[in-house]
Parts: C-alpha cells; sequence; structure tokens
C-alpha cells in the first residue's frame, strides 16, 4: 500500500496504490492523518491504482468521509476500478461518496 | 497449703510412712508391754518374798527368844522341883524380866506333887505395872484339858496355841507358848508338865499391819488352823476361819488356799476375791507355824507398767503428728521441682523448646529426670528440624514432578479430531504419563499438504526430562520451518540437542513426512521403537534404519527411507512404555501381544484403536504400578482424496493477511478462476479471517488459523478454523446500508460482505475449534 498526499491549490490529492487490508490498514490511517487534519475543503482520492479494499480498508474510507462532512469538506473518489466499486455497491457505500 | 500440692504423691509416702511406724511402735510396744509385764511379775514377786522374809523375821525375833527362855528355864524348874513353892518365884521371874510375856504357868501332870493335890500349876500374870502370881489349876478350870496342856503333852513338843481373847485382861489377844518339861527318872523321859508363857500379840499386829504392798497389799496372819489372827478387816479377826470366810462368801477357790496354807510351807497362789484378782505369798512362821500371807491385787502389779504404757502411747502419737507434718513438709519440698518440670512439660507441649528447666543440685532422681528432660528437648528440636527439612524436601520433589507434568502435558496437543477438515485423515493420540513424569512426546502438525508428526521418549524422569522434551518439540516446529526433509530435519535437531548436552541426556525420536497428495511417507527413525503398519487385518512392524537417538553425537548423519502408504491404512506408533509395561510378576506387555493384538481386530477409528490397546495393557498390568510414561498415536491414512484440496495455516496477526492473498491466489491459479473473482474470494476470506484474528483469539498471540479449501463438484469450500474462544460470526447482524455517512457505525461490515460473496455460510463449533465454512458456486 502507497499513499501520496500532494496538495495542489485547494485540493489535496491522495494517491492510493496498492491494496488496502487488514493488514495496511493501520499504515494508511497514520498516512491519512494529516489530511483528517487540515480543514479537507476539496480532498480528491485517486484509486487509478488502487487494487483491493476489505472491511478495514472500508471503515478508514467512511472515516474520511465523516471527518470530512463535519468539517464541512468534501470527498471525492477518482477513477475507482470495477471490482472495488463492486465492494462499495455491495456494501451501500457508493451512496456515501461522490465519484468522479 | 501443704496438702494440696504434690497432694497424692506426698499424702501417700506419708500414708506409708506412717503405717509402718505406727506398725512398727505398736509391735515394739507389745514386745516392751509383754516383756516388761514379765519383768514387773517377777519383781513383785520377788518383792513380795523378800517382804514376807523380812517380815517374818521381825516376827521371829520377837517369837524366837521366847521359845529360848523356856530351853532356859527347864533347867531351873528341874531343881526346883524339890520346893515346888519356889516356882510361884519362877513364874513371877520370867514375866518380870521379860515384858512381852503377859504371863507365864509351869503347870504339872495330875497328882505330880502329891502334897499340892490334883492340880499344880503356879501362875504369875501382868495386871497393870504389877504382877500377881496365883494358883491357876482348880476345879474349875481343869488345865489337862485345855489346849495349852494337853496338845503339847500328847505330840511332846513346844506349842503355840491359838490365838485368844485375854477376857480376864484387858481383852488383849494372845497366844501361849507351850513347852513340855521333861524328867528322866528311872531312865525315862516322861513329860511332867508345861511350862507356858503368854504371849500378847498387839506388836504382833502392828508389825504385820505395817506391811504395806504395792498400794492396796497387806499382810495376814493366819493360825495353824486357819483362823484370821490379824487382817486389815478387823472382823474376821479370831472371828473367821480361812475356811469359814471362804464358805461366807461363796468362794471354793479360798478354802482351797486355805488348806495349801496348812500343806505347804509356802508358795505362791492366785485367787479372786469380789471380782478382783489377787496375788497371794504365804509361808510359815517357822516357830509358830503360823501362816503369813502378803496379799495384793494382781491389777496393782501392773500400775506401773500402765501408767509407763500410757506415757509411751502418748509421747508415740504426739510424735507421729509431728512425724507426718514434718515428713509432709519434707516431701512436698522435695518435690516442688516436679511441679516446675509439670511446667516444662507443658511449656514444651505448646511448641517452645528453649523452656528453662528448674536447677537441680542434688545428684537423684531429680537430677536424673532433669537431664532425660534437657536430652528430650534437645532431641525434639532435632527431629523437627529433620521433619521440616524432609517435608521440604519431599514438598520440592512433589512440586517438581507437578511443574515437569504441567510442561509435559502442555506441550502436546491434545485436541481431537486434530484435523477435522482433512478428509484423508483419522488421527488420534493418548498420553498417560507415569507418576514420575518420564518424558514422552508427540506432536504434528500439517503444512503445505503434508503431515508432518514427530513420537519420542526422553531419557530420564522429572523436570530435566520435561524440559529436554519441550526443547525438542520447540525445534521440531522450528526446524521443519527450514527444512524440508526428514534427514535434514532429524540432523538439526540432533546437532542442536548434542550441543552442550552436559548431561548425556537424550531423545529416542520417529520423524514423519506423510504427503497428503500421494500417500509417500519419508521418515526417519532415531533409536526409537519401529512403529506398526495396519492395513487389511494384518500388521507388520516397519523395516527402519535405527539410526542413534539425538543429543549423543552430533554431526551424526542420519538416513531417512520412504514407503508408499495405501489408502485405509493406520500407522501406529508408540513409546517403550507401551511394550515394556509390566504386570506384577515382571513380565512385559512385549512387541508380540501388541503385534497379535492390533492384527486380530478390526478397528472403527483411530481412537478406537488406542482406546483397545491401553484396555488390553490394563488388563495386563492390573494393579502394578506404572512406571514410565505411555504414549501412542495412530494416524489412519484414508486415502488421497481426489478432490482439490489446499490449506494454509496462519499465524493470528493481521501481518499475515498477505499470505493468505497468497494462497488464495494460488487457489485461483490451481482452478483457473478470473480475477475478479479471486478478489471477492480473497475479501471474504479476509473479513473471516480476520474475525477470527479479532475476536477468537482477542489479545492472545501466537494462535493458529487454518484456511482450507476444497472443491466438491462446482462447490468451492472454504474452511477457516482455530482453536480460539468460541465465535460465530453468523451472529452478527447485517448493518444498515440506508443510513448516512454520519450515521454508518465503523465496523460490522465483514460477514456482511462475506454473505455478499459467497453462496452459504455455516459456524459450527467441534470440540474446541470454531469451524468457519464459505461456500462459493463457480462455473468451471
Amino acid at each position: 500500500m502507497e499513499i501520496k498526499i500532494e496538495n495542489i491549490e485547494n485540493e489535496t490529492l491522495v494517491r492510493l496504490t496498492g491494496r488496502l487490508d487488514t493488514a495496511t490498514a493501520a499504515e494508511f490511517e497514520k498516512a491519512i492523518a494529516p489530511v483528517l487534519q487540515s480543514d479537507m475543503n476539496h480532498v480528491i482520492l485517486d484509486c487509478s491504482d488502487f487494487e483491493y479494499i476489505s472491511s478495514s480498508g472500508l471503515r478508514l474510507f467512511l472515516v474520511i468521509q465523516k471527518t470530512a462532512l463535519a468539517k464541512n469538506g468534501s470527498v471525492t473518489i477518482r477513477k475507482m476500478n470495477a471490482e472495488i466499486k463492486s465492494v462499495f455497491d455491495m456494501t451501500g457505500f457508493t451512496a456515501l461518496f461522490s465519484f468522479e | 497449703m501443704i496438702f494440696k500440692t504434690n497432694k497424692s504423691l506426698s499424702g501417700r509416702i506419708v500414708f506409708y510412712v506412717l503405717s509402718l511406724c505406727i506398725l512398727l511402735f505398736i509391735i515394739s510396744l507389745s514386745v516392751f508391754y509383754f516383756f516388761s509385764k514379765h519383768q514387773i511379775e517377777e519383781m513383785t514377786y520377788q518383792n513380795a518374798e523378800a517382804l514376807t522374809a523380812n517380815t517374818v523375821l521381825k516376827i521371829e525375833q520377837i517369837l524366837v527368844p521366847i521359845t529360848k527362855i523356856s530351853n532356859n528355864y527347864q533347867w531351873i524348874i528341874k531343881k526346883l522341883e524339890s520346893d515346888p513353892d519356889s516356882l510361884f518365884m519362877l513364874t513371877r521371874k520370867i514375866v518380870e524380866s521379860n515384858p512381852e510375856i503377859m504371863g507365864s504357868a509351869i503347870a504339872f501332870e495330875p497328882n505330880y506333887f502329891k502334897e499340892k493335890g490334883l492340880y499344880y500349876s503356879p501362875y504369875s500374870y501382868r495386871s497393870g505395872d504389877s504382877v500377881i502370881s496365883m494358883q491357876l489349876g482348880n476345879e474349875n478350870y481343869e488345865y489337862f484339858v485345855m489346849d495349852w496342856y494337853q496338845i503339847p503333852v500328847s505330840i511332846a513338843k513346844p506349842y503355840w496355841t491359838e490365838p485368844y481373847y485375854d477376857t480376864g485382861g484387858g481383852n488383849a489377844l494372845m497366844t501361849t507358848y507351850s513347852v513340855p518339861i521333861y524328867s528322866d527318872s528311872a531312865g525315862v523321859k516322861r513329860i511332867v508338865g508345861i511350862i507356858t508363857m503368854d504371849l500378847a500379840l498387839d506388836w504382833f499386829t502392828e508389825i504385820v499391819s505395817s506391811v504395806k504392798i504395792l498400794n492396796t497389799g497387806y499382810a495376814s496372819v493366819l493360825s495353824r488352823n486357819g483362823t484370821f489372827v490379824t487382817h486389815p478387816k478387823k472382823e474376821l479377826i479370831m472371828n473367821q476361819t480361812i475356811f469359814s470366810y471362804a464358805k461366807e462368801i461363796n468362794n471354793p477357790e479360798l478354802r482351797e488356799i486355805g488348806r495349801a496354807m496348812q500343806r505347804k510351807k509356802s508358795d505362791f497362789v492366785s485367787s479372786t476375791l469380789n471380782g478382783v484378782e489377787r496375788m497371794m505369798y504365804f509361808t510359815r512362821l517357822p516357830s509358830s507355824d503360823w501362816t503369813l500371807a502378803v496379799i495384793f491385787p494382781k491389777e496393782e502389779i501392773y500400775l506401773p507398767l500402765r501408767s509407763i504404757s500410757i506415757i509411751l502411747i502418748v509421747v508415740i502419737v504426739v510424735g507421729l503428728i509431728l512425724l507426718t507434718f514434718i515428713i509432709t513438709r519434707i516431701i512436698s519440698k522435695q518435690l516442688v521441682p516436679l511441679r516446675h518440670f509439670a511446667k516444662s512439660a507443658r511449656d514444651v507441649a505448646k511448641g517452645n523448646f528453649n523452656v528453662v528447666l528448674p536447677d537441680i543440685r542434688t545428684q537423684d532422681e531429680m537430677k536424673e529426670l532433669h537431664d532425660a528432660f534437657d536430652y528430650m528437648q534437645m532431641n525434639l528440636v532435632h527431629y523437627i528440624d529433620t521433619l521440616k527439612d524432609t517435608t521440604t524436601a519431599k514438598e520440592k520433589i512433589e512440586s517438581e514432578l507437578r511443574i515437569a507434568r504441567e510442561i509435559q502435558m502442555g506441550m502436546i496437543p491434545k485436541t481431537f479430531p486434530p484435523f477435522p477438515a482433512r478428509k484423508e485423515l483419522d488421527q488420534y493420540a493418548t498420553l498417560i504419563p507415569a507418576k514420575e513424569v518420564g518424558g514422552d512426546l508427540y506432536d504434528y502438525f500439517i503444512d503445505n499438504e503434508r503431515l508432518y508428526f514427530i513420537i519420542g521418549d526422553v531419557s530420564g524422569k522429572g523436570i530435566p526430562a520435561s524440559l529436554l522434551m519441550a526443547v525438542t518439540r520447540s525445534l521440531f516446529r522450528s526446524v521443519t520451518l527450514h527444512f524440508s526433509k526428514p534427514s535434514e530435519i532429524v540432523s538439526s535437531l540432533n546437532n542442536t540437542l548434542s550441543e552442550n548436552n552436559d548431561s548425556n541426556m537424550f531423545v529416542t525420536l520417529f520423524l514423519g513426512i506423510l504427503d497428503l497428495k500421494n500417500g509417500m511417507l519419508s521418515f526417519c527413525n532415531a533409536g526409537h521403537n519401529p512403529p506398526i503398519l495396519i492395513h487389511d487385518n494384518s500388521s507388520d512392524f516397519f523395516k527402519v534404519i535405527p539410526n542413534l537417538p539425538l543429543g549423543l553425537i552430533e554431526g551424526f548423519k542420519y538416513k531417512q527411507q520412504e514407503i508408499a502408504i495405501k489408502a485405509e491404512s493406520t500407522l501406529l506408533l508408540y513409546t517403550d512404555g507401551l511394550t515394556e509395561a509390566e504386570n506384577e510378576q515382571k513380565v512385559l506387555y512385549g512387541e508380540e501381544r501388541l503385534h497379535s493384538f492390533v492384527s486380530e481386530r478390526k478397528f472403527t477409528s483411530a481412537q478406537n484403536l488406542i482406546e483397545a490397546i491401553l484396555k488390553d495393557v490394563d488388563n495386563h498390568v492390573l494393579n502394578a504400578q506404572q512406571s514410565d510414561d505411555l504414549t501412542l498415536l495412530a494416524i489412519t491414512f484414508k486415502g488421497v482424496q481426489d478432490k482439490y484440496e489446499k490449506s494454509v495455516t496462519l499465524i493470528n496477526e493481521v501481518e499475515q493477511i498477505p499470505l493468505l492473498q497468497q494462497f488464495i491466489e494460488e487457489v485461483g491459479d490451481d482452478l483457473g478462476l478470473n480475477a475478479p473473482l479471486v478478489m471477492k474470494l480473497n475479501l471474504a476470506l479476509e473479513e473471516a479471517v480476520t474475525n477470527v484474528i479479532l475476536y477468537a483469539y482477542p489479545k492472545v498471540p501466537g494462535k493458529k488459523i487454518i484456511v482450507s479449501v476444497t472443491l466438491k463438484g462446482n462447490d468451492l469450500i472454504f474452511t477457516v478454523t482455530d482453536t480460539g474462544v468460541p465465535f460465530d460470526p453468523t451472529l452478527t447482524e447485517n448493518p444498515d446500508l440506508n443510513l448516512s455517512a454520519e450515521e454508518r457505525p465503523i465496523g460490522g461490515l465483514g460477514i456482511f460482505l462475506i454473505r455478499q460473496i459467497m453462496n452459504e455460510v455455516t459456524y459450527s463449533r467441534i470440540h474446541d475449534i470454531n469451524v468457519f465454512t464459505m461456500k462459493k458456486k463457480i462455473e468451471n
């Protein structure tokens, strides 16, 4: 699991690469922490190279969304592949997020 | 006070001493009394005799001269015969010259002096101060028949008359002494007359009356015929004879005494008068032949004795009372240490062994007691110390055994069936430890479709053996991660165990690796009992290369062997605790019996086989004590399952999830599954395994989770098994998907996802194992 965070203008770009499972969840959580602490105006989660997500990962995505909503920020998911999307569909997470 | 302490002991001593003293005193007193009594009697009698003799002497002193007088005057009378008248002068003379003589007469035979006539008896008597002479004989006084004349004449001897009262002259008590006068004319001696002297008896009475003997003893004189001449009872004097008196008081005894007095000269007699016993000593007055008797109450003899006796008794009684007090005090004082000893004994009994004993200075029995007590105290202390040490040592040994047992039992797998998901295997094992832990071990696991198993026996007993067993088992688990061939694994184990093996303990071991995909068994034996292979009602011992037990020679080259295991074969592994189980006659169970037992029977399962063998061993051993651990491991290989099967063993750490991913991808490869499906399967499995990590093994590290998969027709069945706490994931409720992001709870998605992905999801708990099964239908 690799995470790249870029702040471009007033956007926070989080590029996710690899798998987000129970093993890598802790690492992701740590990496995401600065984003959660920011004002989260406009967070983009780039999932182009995102391969796999399990319930631990879903949990963290939910945390991101909840935090952003609390701060009146926004989270957008970009380029999620079909498999992961189906997981989102299965769990009803699709409704919780906006997609690009 | 004195009597309370040591009451019974000193009381007893005093009682015995007192009794003995009293007895001695009684005996002494009695002896003294009787001896003295006898002495006193003797003395009294002698006294009486002496007194009597003395009195007799006094009396005779008076009487004897009288008799002498008559002899003198005989001669004169002869001379005066020619002048009869002159005889008056003679009688006068006699009276005048002798104051005791009251009167004197010279009486002649009738008609002796013819001129004088029939009677001629010149007589003079005292009357007041003068002497009167007269003629005694006349018609009114025929003196020839008088006692004083007749009797001496007839007996031709001097004669004292019986006493009489002188009626003529003052009524004095008198007696007359008559002596015959002889003449020898014509050559013939004949009595011609009597010369008499009248004697007053008042002096006589005086002498006798003055005789005093003892207290009330007295003397009495009796005349020849027994008349009382003198006697304290004045009424008896001259009135009674002893015989008449005896008759009067009806005392025949007295009569006999009277007779005795007349018969014998002197004697001692006793008589009872008015109930009082009296002693009497009588003797004759030689001159008058009268009897002088001295009489005294017998009792009075003993009066002095009585007094002395009473005094003695009083003194003795007082002495005994004093003795009692003194002895009691002395004894009590002597026994005071006993009280202290009793107190010391109680203190010792309370557990205080440093009690100070009373100081004993004497070298007697108290000192003995003191020394014995001292010795006892010392010995008790020593004994208790020894006991403490022994108990501590015993407890130590027992706790050591307990620890060893716990180590041992903690190390061996005890859950059965150990691989419920593996259809190729029916496996069971048992380890029955001996009282002293023997160091048997067995272990097994499946990795990568291979069953690794060992059975072993550590030499020695107790904690060292159990530790070596634990080391061996751990090494087995770790070495098998690096080596895959039995010879390599065993060599590695051996090298590690031989290193630093100062104690020269060793382990016999049989290690086998059974490939579940083809039934090939490769094994390496290290000095262990060859297992038995059972197939189709026949059994054979493995032909093993023995090799050396582990731990002896570092670098030893172990050789392994291969054998094909047919389907429905059972490997029976055991330790020598089985074959060397002995009964009370020291007969071993033996390989033969084992061999024939397993050959002759059909067994329904591995468990059934082992239980049957155990029963058979029991029947052999009966009551004998088990001396070594007894271990049995039975592996029944049911044959290669031609369904697809794969499994992986994970540790309960999230870091192992990549391994799970790898496993799922391999399965996908094996079965040619498409990527999305593989991903979905991965997701479902990851959720299942994560749940186990989180909920079945909460906070318990290092636990195993076995994930296995089989393909049955179009069903791909995943099984996740763990030995954690009972955890049923199917109980979790599905989340509400319609909640908003704010409302959605974090978590609860795992099982939901699984349910969404898989077709069928079941949970069961088998023995101590959580078995979670997920089925996915696939098109192939």
